[in-house]
């Protein structure tokens, strides 16, 4: 298993964020991590890439457990949270030789792997320049190749559309595409649910903390009883008005 | 190479682990990008700041010549009262750089992008702690390095001392930094466990501590000082009140202690304290960092996800105050100024300040009668008038500087909505002036009703300075809101950075140069009406000098608002 979430709840004060959740992620899958604001997807992500620690429960990435192993679990695994962080004064290319030196990557491979992931994604055209003038997109563009730059086992993204080309977007799908047929994992927590229903293979919906539905696309129809689409069922397993029974609806984990 | 190849991306293995070592380079890189780009793009501020420090550290030379050669002339005394100035020094500097290292500290590991971008790396959270803390030091011990440079120099050429005392002056320095810096390590880690999302409430509680403990002194000290002329027994009581600094338990003891041995040429105790201070700075900061580093992850959680204290904001005292304050003005303009309004009085780090600096000019204003029981004669009234005036107009050019040359700059990404609003550009504009002028003279005229009555001036001069005052308000004003439409900085949002940019520091000297105008004229005023001997009414020169003052105080401001204006009706949003 690449992800493995078990029993893991978080509180804030008196609010309980998240609620005793359940996950197992495996190799070479896409995941895509569904639910509606304030539901518990930032706080998830935040607790498997090591920035927060559970109150209860366990996760464990490539077999390391976050708690324990920490170092070891972060070095298989990279983070594109939804407002990239830059150091102004940095280039692209400078940020990218910091990373790469950070992961441990030789020094006779990293100008290499850099260039690589820098035409993917149409950085090299401003990687000399400062960061404190990039857009929203640029800065969205070399967080990413940055996180590929040591090529984790997981990659962990959120909202990794925003403020994207349509061009950059449909390059990014391919490389979460790629990326998850050579064996890799990508959990991708999104709103955009046309990406989700077009590329995950699994999807999971968080809502009020706890684990709603999780399965393909074709298990959460079949279980919604009909042909909708994503959205249609989204809509109507995070409804605040008719919130749905859980076991109902949990498909697979 | 294919986008992605199973083949050649083999799980990257952690060859080596990332070091405190990578991210302190990482800092230097983007220091010399930094410093690249302002010798690059903006050299002329360069040149200025450097310019201005040059300036300060050479006009803090010459004070503390003065100061020392002064100190020297009475023997007896200056056996005291030297070791005081060193003890004094260091305490007040350890106060001083604890609360700015801490400040720093939690900007940097609890409240901002980067922690949380370090924190997903597999660097270790001791090497995190530590590049932040070196960080924290480096740019919080320059206030020690301004003063203390300046402080080295002028005892060794006034003592005439050797070249192994200013080493022994600067390992001191160096090696008493980490203390107050580790204790500031700890106070962040304290405020992110146990006052999450109260950050900048805590940094207030803190300065009204400050400021308490500042006043109990001052009381204790007021007391003495206002029952006895100046008398060895009076320096003897006021420096006794002051013996706590002296306290061998003080770190800043050891380090004033090791000073003073260097320059009575006693190289073996001066090391032994040097020693002392040099390894209790070590040990702090290494026990600091390795606490903050053991608690770092908690502490950053606590930080980010502690539950927000909500509140409800009816806002109607603003309203009133508002409504009351710019009744003149069209519903539309007040609109304007009431969000300024609420902006100002909801950010505690922005009017704190003000008060801070405004209560404690009006502490040294009620304090100043007292000093001097038996009244002023005619030279120190005018002197001091003048004192006061000059002191009070740096003060609102520091304020205009600091606070209304960001005003336009702050409406940020949203300043297209001012091209929406159903006001002309030059309302806004005006609006904004109104709004910066209210609230400096609400500061600056009570303040300098103070100021006239401490004195004990006639109603004529007492006017002429509170005239002389309101005009500068006006002038401050016109080229902080002007400069700041001429220079704007829209895509920052800190009102700080806004202002240590080029225009801020073009702002800035242009401010100061007005107050030195105004000074100049205004000693004239006070000089002329002196050499009546009298003091109590303006004959035509000092009247002339005063209507010069505001002539040009009031001109200046329409100067650079009008030169604001033009520009921001240009401005493509």
């Amino acid at each position: 298993m690449a992800i493995q979430i078990e029993n893991v709840t978080k509180c804030f004060g008196r609010l309980r964020a998240v609620d005793g959740i359940s996950l197992n992620v495996k190799r070479g899958e896409l995941f895509a991590f569904l639910g509606p604001n304030g539901a518990g997807k930032t706080t998830t992500i935040k607790m498997m890439t090591g920035l927060l620690t559970p109150d209860a429960g366990t996760i464990t990435i490539c077999g390391h457990p976050m708690a324990t192993d920490s170092q070891i679990a972060k070095s298989r695994i990279a983070f594109v949270p939804d407002q990239p962080f830059l150091y102004g004064k940095l280039t692209a290319r400078e940020f990218m030789r910091f990373v790469g030196e950070m992961y441990g990557i030789d020094k006779s491979e990293l100008p290499g792997r850099m260039q690589h992931y820098m035409d993917q994604l149409a950085v090299s055209g401003y990687a000399d320049q400062l960061a404190e003038g990039y857009s929203h997109g640029m800065k969205q563009r070399v967080v990413l190749a940055a996180a590929l730059l040591h090529e984790p086992d997981v990659l962990v993204v959120d909202e990794p559309m925003v403020g994207l080309d349509p061009r950059t977007a449909r390059k990014v799908k391919d490389i979460f595409r790629e990326w998850a047929n050579a064996g890799r994992t990508v959990f991708m927590s999104t709103h955009t649910l046309e990406v989700a229903e077009a590329i995950a293979d699994r999807i999971a919906i968080i809502n009020h903390g706890r684990i709603v539905a999780c399965g393909t696309l074709a298990q959460l129809k079949e279980k919604a009883a009909h042909e909708h689409r994503l959205e249609d069922i989204f809509l109507e397993l995070t409804d605040p008005e008719d919130p749905p029974e859980m076991e109902e609806t949990v498909l697979t984990s | 190479m294919t986008a992605i190849d199973a083949k050649t991306l083999v799980p990257a293995t952690t060859r080596t682990e990332p070091t405190f070592w990578l991210l302190l380079r990482l800092k230097l890189t983007i220091l010399r990008n930094r410093m690249r780009q302002l010798t690059d793009q903006t050299p002329l501020q360069l040149l200025m700041v450097l310019g201005f420090l040059a300036t300060i550290w050479l006009g803090l030379y010459l004070i503390f010549d003065q100061v020392l050669r002064f100190i020297r002339q009475y023997e007896k005394e200056a056996i005291i009262a030297l070791p005081y100035v060193f003890h004094l020094f260091f305490f007040s500097m350890t106060i001083l750089l604890g609360f700015s290292t801490a400040v720093l500290v939690y900007g940097s590991l609890f409240a901002r992008e980067e922690p949380a971008f370090l924190l997903t790396t597999p660097n270790k959270p001791r090497n995190i702690v530590a590049v932040m803390y070196v960080e924290a030091l480096f740019f919080s011990s320059w206030s020690l390095i301004l003063l203390g440079v300046p402080l080295m120099v002028a005892i060794g050429s006034v003592q005439g001392l050797p070249w192994h005392f200013y080493l022994t002056f600067i390992g001191a320095f160096l090696g008493f930094v980490p203390i107050p810096g580790a204790i500031g390590l700890v106070i962040a880690l304290l405020v992110a466990l146990y006052l999450p999302r109260v950050a900048k409430r805590s940094l207030m509680y803190a300065a009204g501590f400050l400021i308490l403990v500042v006043l109990i002194i001052w009381a204790r000290l007021w007391v003495i000082s206002s029952t006895e002329n100046i008398t060895r027994q009076w320096v003897h009581e006021l420096l006794g009140e002051l013996s706590y600094v002296k306290s061998v338990l003080l770190p800043s003891a050891w380090v004033s202690k090791s000073i003073q041995m260097s320059i009575q040429d006693n190289s073996a105790d001066a090391m032994f304290y040097l020693g002392m201070t040099i390894l209790t700075g070590l040990c702090m900061s290494h026990w600091a960092i390795s606490l903050v580093a053991y608690k770092l992850k908690p502490a950053f959680g606590r930080a980010h996800s502690a539950p927000t204290h909500t509140r409800n904001y009816t806002g109607w005292a603003s309203r009133f105050v508002t409504a009351i304050a710019f009744f003149y003005l069209s519903r539309r303009m007040r609109a304007v100024i009431l969000k300024d309004v609420r902006h100002f009085l909801r950010d505690p780090v922005q009017w704190s300040q003000l008060a801070i600096l405004f209560g404690l000019l009006s502490l040294y204003l009620f304090y100043l009668p007292r000093s001097r029981p038996d009244g002023f004669t005619l030279q120190w009234q005018a002197l001091i008038c003048f004192m006061n005036f000059v002191a009070i107009t740096l003060i609102l050019s520091t304020f205009t500087s600091r606070f209304v040359f960001p005003m336009v700059s702050l409406e940020g990404k949203q300043i297209w909505l001012a091209g929406l609003w159903p006001l002309t550009r030059n309302q806004v504009m005006w609006a904004k002036f109104l709004y910066a002028l209210t609230v400096t003279a609400c500061a600056a005229i009570p303040v300098t009703y103070l100021s006239v009555r401490a004195v004990e001036l006639s109603w004529a001069m007492g006017l002429a300075q509170l005239g002389a005052t309101f005009g500068c308000c006006i002038g401050l004003c016109g080229l902080a809101i002007g400069m700041g439409a001429r220079w704007p900085n829209y895509k920052e949002p800190t009102a700080s950075r806004i202002s240590s940019g080029l225009g801020g520091t073009i702002n800035l000297i242009a401010s100061v140069a007005l107050v030195a105008s105004n000074g100049t004229l205004f000693a004239f005023t006070c000089l002329y009406s002196l050499n009546e001997r009298q003091l109590v009414g303006l004959e035509w020169h000092s009247a002339t000098a005063l209507a010069a003052s505001i002539v040009i105080s009031v001109s200046s401001g329409a100067f650079c608002m009008a030169i604001g204006i033009r520009k921001f009706r240009k401005e493509q949003f």
